[in-house]
C-alpha cells in the first residue's frame, strides 16, 4: 500500500494541485506543503517498515515477449532511501520556490509532484520495463520545468537535457526489448537467467547499452555534456532535486540493475571503476575553474557521483552500505547547497561567483548556514559525507592502493574548490553595488538547517542508514520466483543462483550484535587472507591466528555484560 | 572520584559550542549583539568544567588507564568502529594542558576580543576546537582520533579566517586547510593500510599494540614490516601536515592572520602538537620500523634548523613566534625519531606553557599598540607594560633553555637522548645544539626589539600605550609561572622523574624495544646541562651584541605601514615546491576545461547539428498543400490495402 | 421491383466518391468539411444497406451503428467547425492551401 501510495499518489497530487488557483500562490503553496509533508512521512514509514513488495499485477504484453510486463513494486533499503531523498528534496524545493517564483507557483508544484512520482517509480520498480518507463518519465516534467522556469538559456538547456538523456537511454530500450524476448518475463531474476544463456558478445553489447543509459544519467565522464548547462539554467530548487535525487537514478541503476543481472567480467569492472575515478578528478578540476556558482556545484556533484560509481564497481563486501551512505550524504548536502545558491542568486541578482562576496556580512544567518553546509559537503569526520567517502575509499583500497590514492586526491581537490567557492561567495567584500533581493526566510533556513543536522546525525550514527540494508533478500527472491513460475512455487529458488552478486548482497549484511568484540571471526578471516597475500606460510598464519583468538577471547570474557548490553540495545533499536 | 564517565570531558565544550553557536546565529541579525559578559562567562565556564573533570579523573586514574566504550559508531561489513575513550598517562598529560590552557586562553580572549562583531562566534569556534582536540587525544581508536584531527583542522580554518572580510585572511585559512588536508589524506590512507593488515578492528590502539606484540612474539615482524612501514610513513605525512614539518610547513606562518589568542591556543600550544601526540600514541608500531623513525629524525632536524634560521629574519612579532614554534616542533619530532617519546611529550608540555605565554604576551603588546605587529615600530615597552614584559621575559628564558626554567629541562633531555639513543647521535646532537644557539639569538632579538631601547613607532600612538586589562594579564601570569616551574616535573639532573613515570605505561615498551638494542654511551648528564646552558648564554650574547648595543634606526617611511608580509618569508622554498604542484593542477584543470570539455561539447553539438541538417533535408519532402497531403495519404492507404489483399498479409 | 441491396451499395459508393472528391479537390475548408460529412453518410448508408440483407433479428446491429456514427459525426462537425473558425481568425482565410505551417 505504501508503495502504491508513494508511486501513484504524487500524480494524483499533481492533478489535485491543478484545482487550486493560479493567481493565489498562498493557498496553492499550502496545499503543496501539505502533500509534501505527507510524502516525506510516507517515505519515512517505508524505510521503517523494511523490505516489502506489492502484488504483481499484469500490466501489458509487449509484442514478441514471452511473458507480460508487471506493475510490480519492490522496496529495498537502497530504493527506500532514494525515495526519501526524492520526497524530502521535493518538499524543500517547494518551500524555497515559494519565495523565488511568485507567479504560477501552482504549475511549478504540479511539475515537482509529477517528477517526484516518476522518481519514486524508478527507485521502487521491480520490473525492468516498469523501471524503464519511469526512468524515461522523469525526464519530461523536469524538462518542462526547466523550459518554463529556467534562466536565460532555458530553452537550450531543456532541449539539451531532454534529448541527451532520452537518446542516451534509447539503446537501453532496444536492449531491454531484446532481453524480454528471450527472458521469461522482465523481472530481475528472469533477466539474469536469460543473460547467462546468451553468448558473451551479445552480453557485452547489451551491457554496453545499459551502461550508456546510466552513465548519461549519472553522468560519467565523456557523457556529462548536458549536466552543467542544465543544472545552471534550471531554477535552483529544481537543480537540487535533479542532482540530489534524479542523478541518483544512474548510480541506482548500476547497483540495482546492472550488478544483479549482468555477469560482469573483470575488464568491465575495472574500466567502470577507473571511469568513475576519472569523473571524480575531472569534475573536481572543472569545479575549480567554474565561474558560475551553479555550474561549480554541478561539477562538484559530478565528482562525488563519480566517486560513488567507482565505489560501486570496487565490488567489495561493504560496497553497498558505503555507496548508500555516500549517496544519501551527497543528496542532502548538494541539495542544500543548490538551494542556498538559489537564495544567494535571489539576494544578489547574480550567480557569477566573482560578482558575489561579502554575503556573510550582509546576511549573517545565510552566511553561517552557507558555511555550515559547505563544511558538511567537505567530508569532515562526523558528517555523513565522511562515513560515505571513507568507506568508499576503503572499498577502493581493496582494489589496490592506486585507486584509493586517486580518490584521496579527489578529497583534497574537493576541499580546494569548495573553500574557493565559500570564500568567493560569502567572504570578502561585495564586488559591486546592488539592491538586496529577498532574504532567506525562516522557513527556508530551518528546512535547509534540518538537512544539515540530518547529515551530522547520519555521520555520528550511520546505522540509521546501513541497518537492515539488503538488496534482494530470500523473501524477495522467492516471491519473484513465484511470479515467474506460479505453478511450481518456492522449490525452485535453488535454481536461480545465477548472479554471484545477488547472493553476495544477501549475505553481506549479517549479525549486527558482534560489534562489541574486539576481533570477530570475520576479522580473523580477513586477517588470514591478508597475511596469505603478504607471503606468510601456512604454519605461521595458523599460529598467529591462534594467538589472536586466544587474546580476543580473554578480552571478551572480561567484558561479557557490556557485550550483552550493547546487543540488547541494538535489538531494541532494530525494532 | 573515578566514577565520572569519560564522555563528560568532551561533552562540556560540545554543549558550549551548540549553545554559543545558537546564540551567535540568533543574535547575528541584531545590531548590538548579546551581552559580552554573559557570553564570556559561558565560554570560559565550559572549558573550565571539562578541566575540572579532567583533574578529578587524573587523580583517580589507575596505572593502566581507563577505557570506556560509549556506543557503536560505524557498523558495516568491512568497518566496525566504536566510539570509545582511552584515558591513560599520555592522554592525561595532553588533556590537562589542553583543557587548562584552553580555559586560560578563553579567559584571555574575553579581553582581547572585546567589542568585536563576531564575539560570540569566536567563542563558539574556540569551544568547538576544544571539543575536537579533546576527542583527538581521548579517543581509543585511530578513526575517532581522525575525527578530532580533521575537526581541529576545520576550527583552525575557521579561526584563521575569522576576520573574513579581508580576503588575505581567507586565503591563509584556505591554505592552512588544504595543506592540512594533504596530511589528513596521508593519515586516512595510513588507516586503510593498517586495515588491510588486520581488518578494521586493528584501528583500535590496544588492538594495534597487541597485534604488533604478537608479530614480535611470533617472529613475523619482517614479513609485515613493508606494510607497516608504508602505514608509518603515511601517518608521518599526516603528522607533518598537522605539526607543520617539512615539507608541509608553509601554512603555519600564514596562519598568524588569525586573532592572537587563536595563535596561542591552536598554532602553538595544542593543535600543532597533535602530530607529536600521534607519534607517541603509535610508538609501539613505530618501534618495529626504525627506517621510518630515521626519516622522522632527519625531518625533525631539518625543520628545527630551517625554521630557526627563518625566524632570524622576521619583522612581524607573531611570525617570529610562528617560526619558533615550527622549530620547537622540530625538536619534538627529533626526540620522537630517536624513540624518546617521553622526552618529546615532555617538551610538548613545557612548550605549551612558555609558547602560549609568549603568544599571549605578543597579543598584549599588539593590543597595547592598537594592532601594530611590526617589531621595528616597537621598542622600550618595558616601561609602559611591565607585567607583559616580565611574562615574556620569563617565557623567553624558558624557550632558550636558561638553567632552571622549563625549557631547560625538556630541551636538555631531548638533546641528551639524541646523543645517546640515535644513530649518528653526535651529529644530531650538534645540530640540535646549534639550533638552540640560533633560538636564543632570534628570541633575544624579539625581546630586545620589543621591550628595550626606545619606542620607534609614530609619536601620536605613544600616549595610548597601556597595560592589558586584568582578565588578560591573569592567564599570562599563570602561564609564566608554568613556564618557570613546569620543568620540575622531570628534572633529570635533580633526580625528579615524575613525568617519565606517568608516561612509562604508554611509551615505555616501545622505547625499551628500540633503545634496548643500542649500546648506550654513558656520559655524565651534567655535561649536557653545561653545554645547553652555554648554548643559551652564547645565543643571548650574540643577540645582545647585534641588536642590543647599536640603536636600531627609526622606521623608514618606505617600509609601509602594514606588517611585512602575508607572504611567508623563508618558507619560500617550500612555497615554491607547493606552487609547482598547484600550477600542475591548474594546468591540468585548464586543459580539462578549455580543451577536453570543449572538444566533448563540440562533438555533442556536431551530432545535434547533423540530426538537424538531416531533418531539414527530410522536411523538404513534406508536401506543401493540405489537399495534396491528404491525397497522398489516401493513395498510401489504398496501396497498403492492395498489398495486403494481394499478398495475403505481411506476416 | 424490390430494392436490391447492390443498388444501395452503388449509391453509397457514389456518394462516398463525390464526398472524397470534394474533400480533395476543393480549396475552401467548408467544402472540405462538407465532403467529409458526405463520405461519412455514405458509409452510414452502406451499413444500413448491408443490414437489410440480414435476417431481421441480426439486422438490428447494422441499424444501430449508423445511429452512433451520426451522433459522432455531429460532434465531429462541431469540433471541425470550431477549428475552422479558429484557424480563420488566425489566418484570415478559408483557403486550405494557405494552411502550410506544417512545412518544416
Amino acid at each position: 500500500m505504501l508503495l502504491h501510495l508513494l508511486v501513484l499518489a504524487p500524480f494524483v497530487a499533481a492533478v489535485l494541485m491543478a484545482a487550486t488557483s493560479k493567481e493565489d500562490p498562498k493557498s496553492s503553496s499550502r496545499l503543496a506543503f501539505l502533500f509534501g509533508y505527507a510524502f516525506v512521512a510516507l517515505s519515512i514509514a517505508l524505510i521503517a517498515s523494511g523490505n516489502q513488495a506489492t502484488e504483481a499485477i499484469e500490466w501489458f504484453h509487449i509484442p514478441g515477449a514471452k511473458g507480460s510486463v508487471y506493475y510490480y513494486l519492490y522496496s529495498h533499503g537502497l530504493g527506500a532511501w532514494m525515495v526519501l531523498l526524492s520526497t524530502s528534496l521535493s518538499l524543500v524545493a517547494l518551500m524555497t520556490a515559494r519565495n523565488t517564483l511568485d507567479t504560477n507557483y501552482r504549475n511549478f508544484a504540479i511539475g515537482i509532484f509529477a517528477l517526484m512520482g516518476a522518481m519514486n517509480g524508478t527507485f521502487l520498480a521491480a520490473d525492468a520495463v516498469l523501471f524503464f518507463f519511469f526512468f524515461e518519465a522523469m525526464v519530461i516534467p523536469a524538462a518542462i520545468l526547466i523550459a518554463a522556469y529556467g534562466g536565460k538559456e532555458r530553452t537550450k538547456a531543456a532541449m539539451t537535457f531532454a534529448i541527451y538523456t532520452l537518446v542516451g537511454s534509447a539503446p537501453m530500450m532496444v536492449a531491454l526489448w531484446y532481453l524480454v524476448t528471450v527472458a521469461d518475463n522482465s523481472l530481475v531474476l528472469s533477466l539474469a537467467v536469460a543473460l547467462q544463456n546468451l553468448d558473451p558478445a551479445m552480453q557485452s553489447t547489451l551491457l554496453a547499452c545499459f551502461l550508456l543509459a546510466f552513465m548519461v544519467k549519472t553522468p560519467i565522464f565523456p557523457f556529462h555534456g548536458w549536466q552543467a548547462i542544465t543544472y545552471a539554467e534550471a531554477p535552483a530548487p529544481l537543480s537540487a532535486i535533479l542532482t540530489g535525487a534524479m542523478s541518483k537514478a544512474g548510480v541506482f541503476g548500476f547497483i540495482a540493475w546492472i550488478l544483479p543481472i549482468f555477469p560482469l567480467s573483470m575488464e568491465w569492472v575495472d574500466a567502470m571503476m577507473w571511469l568513475g575515478l576519472l569523473t571524480a578528478v575531472y569534475g573536481a578540476m572543472l569545479a575549480f575553474r567554474a565561474m558560475d556558482g551553479k555550474k561549480l556545484l554541478a561539477y562538484s556533484s559530478m565528482g562525488h557521483l563519480g566517486l560513488a560509481v567507482a565505489g560501486v564497481f570496487s565490488l567489495s563486501e561493504s560496497m553497498l552500505p558505503a555507496v548508500l551512505v555516500l549517496l544519501v550524504a551527497h543528496g542532502l548536502s548538494a541539495g542544500a547547497q543548490f538551494y542556498l545558491m538559489g537564495i544567494a542568486e535571489r539576494f544578489a541578482g547574480t550567480r557569477d561567483i566573482e560578482q558575489l562576496g561579502g554575503l556573510a556580512k550582509r546576511n549573517p544567518v545565510f552566511g553561517s548556514l552557507f558555511g555550515f553546509v559547505a563544511v558538511l559537503s567537505l567530508a569532515v569526520p562526523g558528517t555523513a559525507g565522511f562515513v560515505g567517502e571513507f568507506t568508499v575509499l576503503m572499498s577502493l583500497w581493496d582494489m589496490g592502493p592506486l585507486p584509493a590514492l586517486v580518490a584521496g586526491l579527489c578529497l583534497i581537490l574537493s576541499a580546494a574548490y569548495m573553500l574557493r567557492f565559500v570564500q568567493k561567495v560569502i567572504f570578502g567584500t561585495p564586488a559591486r553595488q546592488y539592491e538586496d533581493g529577498k532574504r532567506m526566510t525562516a522557513l527556508e533556513g530551518s528546512s535547509i538547517g534540518v538537512m544539515g543536522v540530518l547529515l551530522l546525525v547520519f555521520g555520528m550514527h550511520p546505522a540509521f542508514i546501513t541497518n537492515a540494508l539488503q538488496l534482494f533478500d530470500e523473501n524477495a527472491v522467492q516471491e519473484m520466483n513465484k511470479v515467474s513460475h506460479p505453478e511450481t512455487a518456492p522449490v525452485e529458488s535453488s535454481t536461480v543462483e545465477a548472479p554471484a552478486d545477488v547472493v553476495d548482497d544477501a549475505t553481506a549484511d549479517e549479525n549486527v550484535a558482534a560489534v562489541a568484540q574486539p576481533m570477530t571471526e570475520e576479522d580473523l578471516r580477513q586477517l588470514d587472507s591478508n597475511l596469505k597475500a603478504n607471503g606468510f606460510s601456512d604454519e605461521e598464519r595458523a599460529s598467529l591466528i591462534a594467538q589472536l583468538k586466544a587474546m580476543s577471547e580473554s578480552e571478551v570474557a572480561e567484558a561479557p555484560e557490556q557485550n550483552e548490553a550493547t546487543a540488547n540495545e541494538e535489538a531494541s533499536e532494530n525494532e | 572520584m573515578t566514577n565520572l564517565p569519560l564522555w563528560i570531558i568532551p561533552l562540556f565544550p560540545l554543549l558550549g559550542t551548540i549553545l554559543l553557536g545558537t546564540v551567535a546565529v540568533v543574535s547575528s541579525g541584531s545590531k548590538k549583539g548579546p551581552s559580552e559578559g554573559f557570553v564570556g562567562a559561558l565560554s570560559v565556564l565550559f572549558p573550565a568544567l571539562s578541566f575540572v573533570s579532567v583533574v578529578l579523573l587524573a587523580f583517580g586514574m589507575p596505572e593502566e588507564g581507563i577505557r570506556q566504550t560509549l556506543c557503536n559508531w560505524i557498523d558495516i561489513p568491512m568497518l566496525k568502529v566504536n566510539i570509545g575513550f582511552l584515558f591513560d598517562g599520555l592522554s592525561r598529560v595532553m588533556l590537562l594542558f589542553v583543557t587548562g590552557i584552553g580555559s586560560l586562553i578563553a579567559l584571555y580572549s574575553i579581553g582581547y576580543m572585546h567589542g568585536d562583531r563576531g564575539f560570540t562566534r569566536f567563542f563558539a569556534y574556540i569551544n568547538l576546537f576544544l571539543f575536537s582536540m579533546i576527542v583527538l587525544v581521548l579517543s581509543d581508536s585511530l578513526l575517532l582520533t581522525f575525527l578530532g584531527w580533521e575537526g581541529v583542522g576545520l576550527c583552525s580554518y575557521l579561526l584563521i579566517g575569522f576576520w573574513n572580510h579581508d580576503l588575505n585572511n581567507c586565503k591563509a585559512a584556505n591554505k592552512a586547510f588544504i595543506v592540512n588536508r594533504v596530511g589528513d589524506i596521508g593519515f586516512l590512507l595510513g588507516m586503510l593500510c593498517l586495515a588491510t593488515l588486520g581488518g578494521s578492528a586493528i584501528l583500535n590502539y590496544d588492538a594495534l599494540n597487541k597485534f604488533i606484540e604478537m608479530l614480535i612474539a611470533g617472529g613475523h615482524v619482517e614479513l609485515a614490516t613493508p606494510i607497516i612501514a608504508i602505514a608509518g610513513l603515511l601517518f608521518f605525512v599526516g603528522c607533518t601536515g598537522k605539526s607543520a614539518q617539512i615539507p608541509l610547513l608553509t601554512w603555519l606562518p600564514d596562519a598568524m592572520a588569525g586573532p592572537t589568542p587563536v595563535s596561542a591556543l591552536i598554532h602553538a600550544a595544542t593543535m600543532v602538537t597533535s602530530g607529536v601526540y600521534l607519534l607517541a600514541r603509535l610508538s609501539r608500531m613505530f618501534s618495529v620500523i626504525p627506517e621510518v623513525l630515521m626519516i622522522v629524525l632527519i625531518v625533525g632536524m631539518l625543520t628545527a634548523f630551517w625554521a630557526a634560521v627563518a625566524g632570524l629574519f622576521q619583522n612581524d612579532i607573531k611570525k617570529v613566534l610562528a617560526y619558533s614554534t615550527i622549530s620547537q616542533l622540530g625538536y619534538m619530532f627529533m626526540a620522537a625519531g630517536a624513540s624518546a617519546y617521553d622526552a618529546s611529550i615532555f617538551h610538548v608540555f613545557t612548550h605549551a606553557f612558555f609558547k602560549a605565554a609568549l603568544f599571549l604576551g605578543a597579543g598584549a603588546v599588539i593590543h597595547a599598540l592598537a594592532g601594530e605587529q611590526d617589531m621595528r615600530r616597537m621598542g622600550g615597552l618595558i616601561k609602559k607594560t611591565p607585567v607583559t614584559a616580565c611574562v615574556m621575559i620569563f617565557a623567553f628564558l624558558a624557550i632558550i633553555g636558561f638553567p632552571g626554567f622549563a625549557g631547560f629541562w625538556s630541551k636538555d633531555l631531548i638533546l641528551e637522548r639524541l646523543y645517546t639513543n640515535a644513530p649518528f647521535g653526535e651529529f644530531f646532537y650538534g645540530v640540535g645544539l646549534l639550533t638552540a644557539v640560533i633560538t636564543a639569538v632570534y628570541m633575544g632579538r624579539l625581546i630586545i626589539m620589543t621591550f628595550f631601547g626606545e619606542y620607534r613607532g609614530p609619536k601620536e600612538k605613544e600616549a595610548h600605550i597601556h597595560e592589558a586589562p586584568a582578565c588578560m594579564l591573569f592567564p599570562m601570569v599563570i602561564l609564566a609561572v608554568g613556564a618557570v616551574f613546569a620543568g620540575y616535573l622531570w628534572a633529570d639532573s635533580l633526580g625528579i622523574k615524575f613525568f617519565e613515570g606517568t608516561l612509562a605505561p604508554v611509551v615505555g615498551v616501545a622505547q625499551d624495544f628500540v633503545v634496548g638494542k643500542l649500546a648506550v654511551a654513558h656520559v655524565n648528564p651534567m655535561a649536557f646541562a653545561c653545554f645547553g646552558t652555554a648554548a643559551a648564554l652564547l645565543g643571548m650574547f650574540i643577540a645582545y651584541a647585534i641588536y642590543g648595543t647599536k640603536r636600531l634606526p627609526r622606521l623608514h617611511a618606505k617600509w609601509g605601514s602594514a606588517p611585512e608580509g602575508f607572504k611567508a618569508d623563508w618558507t619560500f622554498f617550500f612555497d615554491y615546491i607547493h606552487s609547482i604542484f598547484i600550477v600542475m593542477f591548474k594546468a591540468a584543470a585548464f586543459v580539462a576545461d578549455v580543451f577536453v570539455d570543449k572538444v566533448l561539447q563540440a562533438i555533442q553539438w556536431t551530432i545535434g547539428a547533423i540530426a538537424e541538417i538531416v531533418g531539414d533535408g527530410v522536411s523538404s519532402f513534406q508536401a506543401r498543400k493540405v489537399r495534396v497531403q491528404l491525397t497522398l495519404s489516401l493513395v498510401g492507404l489504398v496501396a497498403l490495402t492492395a498489398v495486403v489483399l494481394l499478398t495475403g498479409g505481411l506476416f | 421491383m424490390e430494392l436490391q441491396p447492390i443498388f444501395i451499395q452503388m449509391l453509397a459508393l457514389l456518394l462516398f466518391a463525390i464526398g472524397l472528391a470534394t474533400a480533395l479537390a476543393r480549396r475552401n475548408v467548408f467544402f472540405v468539411l462538407m465532403g467529409i460529412e458526405l463520405a461519412l453518410n455514405a458509409v452510414n448508408l452502406s451499413f444500413v444497406g448491408f443490414a437489410k440483407t440480414l435476417p431481421a433479428a441480426e439486422s438490428v446491429a447494422g441499424q444501430i451503428v449508423p445511429l452512433f456514427s451520426i451522433a459522432v459525426a455531429a460532434a465531429e462537425a462541431c469540433v471541425g467547425l470550431a477549428l475552422v473558425i479558429l484557424i480563420f481568425r488566425n489566418r484570415e482565410s478559408v483557403d486550405s492551401d494557405n494552411y502550410s505551417n506544417m512545412k518544416g
